[in-house]
C-alpha cells in the first residue's frame, strides 16, 4: 500500500517541488513584511491603549479597527476583495506575487495583535526603569521592551508563520499556486487522493519543523 | 547657600492624580531643599505620597503646581530627559532585565549613551567588584538572591556616575542581613563618590541608620524636616535583634 504513495510521489515529484517553492516564496515574503510591520503596529497599539505611555484613543481605535476588519473577513473572501489593491500595487491581481499581498496583510494583522499581547505581559515597571536610566522612547522599545518580550515574540511569530502556511493553501483562487492548491486541484478534484495525502503529510512535517524550531529558539532566548 | 550646593529644590509643589475619573490631590504644596552629598530620607505611612515625591524628583511625573529644580536647572518636559541622566534610581523590586545577564544589566545605562565600550566594560567590572559580585558577571538574574539583585541594581545605578541617587524602599524586599549589606553599600557610595542620596522608606530604622536629614510626609503634606545623627552601620544577627530592646 505504501508503494502506491511512493509511486505517486515519484510521478508528481517535480510538481510537488515547484508547489513547495511557490508556498515558501509566498510565505517568506509575507513573514518578512509581517515581522517588521506587525511588530511596529503592535508597539503602536501597546503605547496608545488606555493605559499606555502615549494614550491616544483615536489612533488606537483606528489601528485596532483596521486589524480587526482584516482578521474578521473570511480569508477566501478577503483574497477576492483585495484584488483591486493587488492591481494597484503590482499591475496584476493574479499570480504568486499578487498572492503575497493578502498573505502579508493577514500576517501583519495577526502578528500585531500577538505583539501587543506579548508587550502587555512584560513587567509594567520596565518603562519607569528605562526612563530612570535615561532611555528615550525608541531606546525603551529596542533595549527594554524587545529584550524582555523576545521569547514571547518568537512563539507568537511561530504561530503567525503556521497560520500563514494554512492561509497560503487557498491562494490558488488568484493563481498563487503552492502546495495547498496542488493538493486541492490535482489531489482532491482529480480524485488523486494519494497525492492529497502526500501533501498533507508534507504540510504536517513543515508545521512540526516550524513549531519545534520556534520552541527551541524561544527557550534559548528566555533567561527569566 | 552657594550656587551648586542645592541638588534638589521643590517650590510649592502639588500633584493631582486622576483616579477612576475623580481628581485626587496626593501632594500638597511641598517645598524642600536637598543639599549636595546629603543622604536625605522621606518617611511616612504607605500611601502618604513618598514615592510620588521621588518620581517628581526625576521628572517621571509632572507637578500640577509649583516648580522643581535639579542642580539649579528647572525640571520640565524639555529638560527632563537631559536632567534625568544625572540621576539614577534604585527600586524596591530591583527592576532588572531578566533576559540579560548581570554584566549586561550593569552595562545597560551606557548602551543608552555614547561612550567607549572598552572603558565601560572595565568600569562595569570594577563596580561589580565594588558591590561584591565580581564572580557573577555571566549569571542570570533568576539565579541571584534578593540582596545580590539589589547590588546588581546599585552597580547599574553607578555606571553613569549619577550626581543624585533616588532609592524607593531599597530594602523592603530584603531580610535583615541583606538590608544591612545594601545600606552599607549606599553609605559607602555616599562617602566614596559624594553622591546625593534620597531614600524613601516606611522603615524608621533604615532612615535612622543612613540619613542626616529626614522629611516626614503625612497625607501628601510635609509635616516636618528633622536633622539626624546617622548611626554606625553594623550587622545584626537574628539572635541580637530578638534580645535587643
Amino acid at each position: 500500500m505504501i508503494d502506491k504513495y511512493f509511486e505517486t510521489f515519484d510521478m508528481y515529484k517535480e510538481e510537488i517541488l515547484i508547489s513547495l517553492y511557490e508556498t515558501l516564496d509566498m510565505m517568506l515574503t509575507a513573514m518578512i513584511i509581517s515581522i517588521i510591520i506587525g511588530i511596529l503596529l503592535g508597539f503602536v497599539l501597546f503605547i496608545t491603549r488606555s493605559d499606555g505611555i502615549y494614550q491616544n484613543k483615536s489612533l488606537y481605535f483606528i489601528t485596532s479597527g483596521v486589524l480587526n476588519i482584516i482578521r474578521s473577513i473570511p480569508y477566501i473572501l478577503f483574497i477576492i476583495v483585495i484584488i483591486p489593491l493587488n492591481r494597484m500595487i503590482l499591475g496584476t491581481g493574479f499570480g504568486v506575487d499578487a498572492s503575497k499581498i493578502p498573505l502579508s496583510l493577514i500576517g501583519i494583522a495577526t502578528f500585531a495583535r500577538f505583539t501587543e499581547q506579548d508587550f502587555l505581559d512584560v513587567n509594567k515597571n520596565i518603562y519607569e526603569t528605562s526612563y530612570a536610566l535615561g532611555a528615550n522612547t525608541l531606546q525603551y522599545f529596542t533595549h527594554f521592551l524587545l529584550k524582555e518580550a523576545r521569547s514571547g515574540l518568537v512563539l507568537s511569530f511561530t504561530s503567525t508563520t503556521i497560520s500563514l502556511l494554512s492561509y497560503s493553501t487557498v491562494m490558488g483562487i488568484i493563481g498563487g499556486g503552492g502546495l495547498g492548491y496542488l493538493a486541492i486541484s490535482e489531489g482532491y478534484q482529480n480524485f488523486n487522493y494519494n497525492l492529497m495525502w502526500i501533501i498533507i503529510i508534507i504540510m504536517v512535517l513543515i508545521v512540526h519543523f516550524i513549531q519545534t524550531t520556534g520552541n527551541l529558539i524561544a527557550k534559548k532566548y528566555d533567561k527569566r | 547657600m552657594k550656587a551648586g550646593e542645592l541638588m534638589i529644590r521643590f517650590e510649592n509643589v502639588s500633584k493631582i492624580f486622576n483616579i477612576n475619573g475623580k481628581e485626587s490631590s496626593v501632594i500638597h504644596d511641598i517645598s524642600l531643599n536637598i543639599k549636595k552629598k546629603e543622604i536625605f530620607g522621606l518617611v511616612g505611612e504607605t500611601g502618604s505620597g513618598k514615592s510620588t515625591i521621588l518620581r517628581l524628583m526625576n521628572g517621571f511625573i509632572e507637578p500640577e503646581k509649583g516648580e522643581i529644580f535639579l542642580m539649579d536647572k528647572k525640571l520640565n518636559k524639555n529638560t527632563r530627559h537631559e536632567l534625568v541622566k544625572d540621576t539614577s534610581m534604585i527600586f524596591q523590586d530591583f527592576n532588572l532585565l531578566g533576559n540579560l545577564n548581570v554584566m549586561d544589566n550593569v552595562l545597560l545605562p551606557t548602551k543608552l549613551r555614547n561612550g567607549n565600550k572598552k572603558e565601560n566594560n572595565q568600569k562595569a567590572k570594577e563596580l561589580l567588584n565594588f558591590v561584591g559580585l565580581a564572580d557573577f558577571q555571566q549569571s542570570y538574574i533568576r539565579t541571584l538572591s534578593g540582596g545580590q539583585k539589589q547590588r546588581v541594581a546599585i552597580a547599574r545605578t553607578l555606571m553613569t556616575s549619577p550626581k543624585i541617587i533616588l532609592c524607593d524602599e531599597p530594602t523592603s524586599a530584603l531580610d535583615d542581613k541583606m538590608s544591612y549589606e545594601v545600606l552599607k553599600l549606599l553609605k559607602d557610595i555616599n562617602d566614596k563618590f559624594e553622591t546625593t542620596i534620597v531614600i524613601v522608606s516606611h522603615d524608621i530604622s533604615v532612615i535612622k541608620t543612613l540619613c542626616s536629614r529626614v522629611a516626614v510626609i503625612e497625607e501628601g503634606r510635609l509635616l516636618e524636616v528633622f536633622s539626624l545623627k546617622p548611626k554606625k552601620i553594623k550587622p545584626i544577627s537574628y539572635k541580637e535583634a530578638l534580645i535587643s530592646d
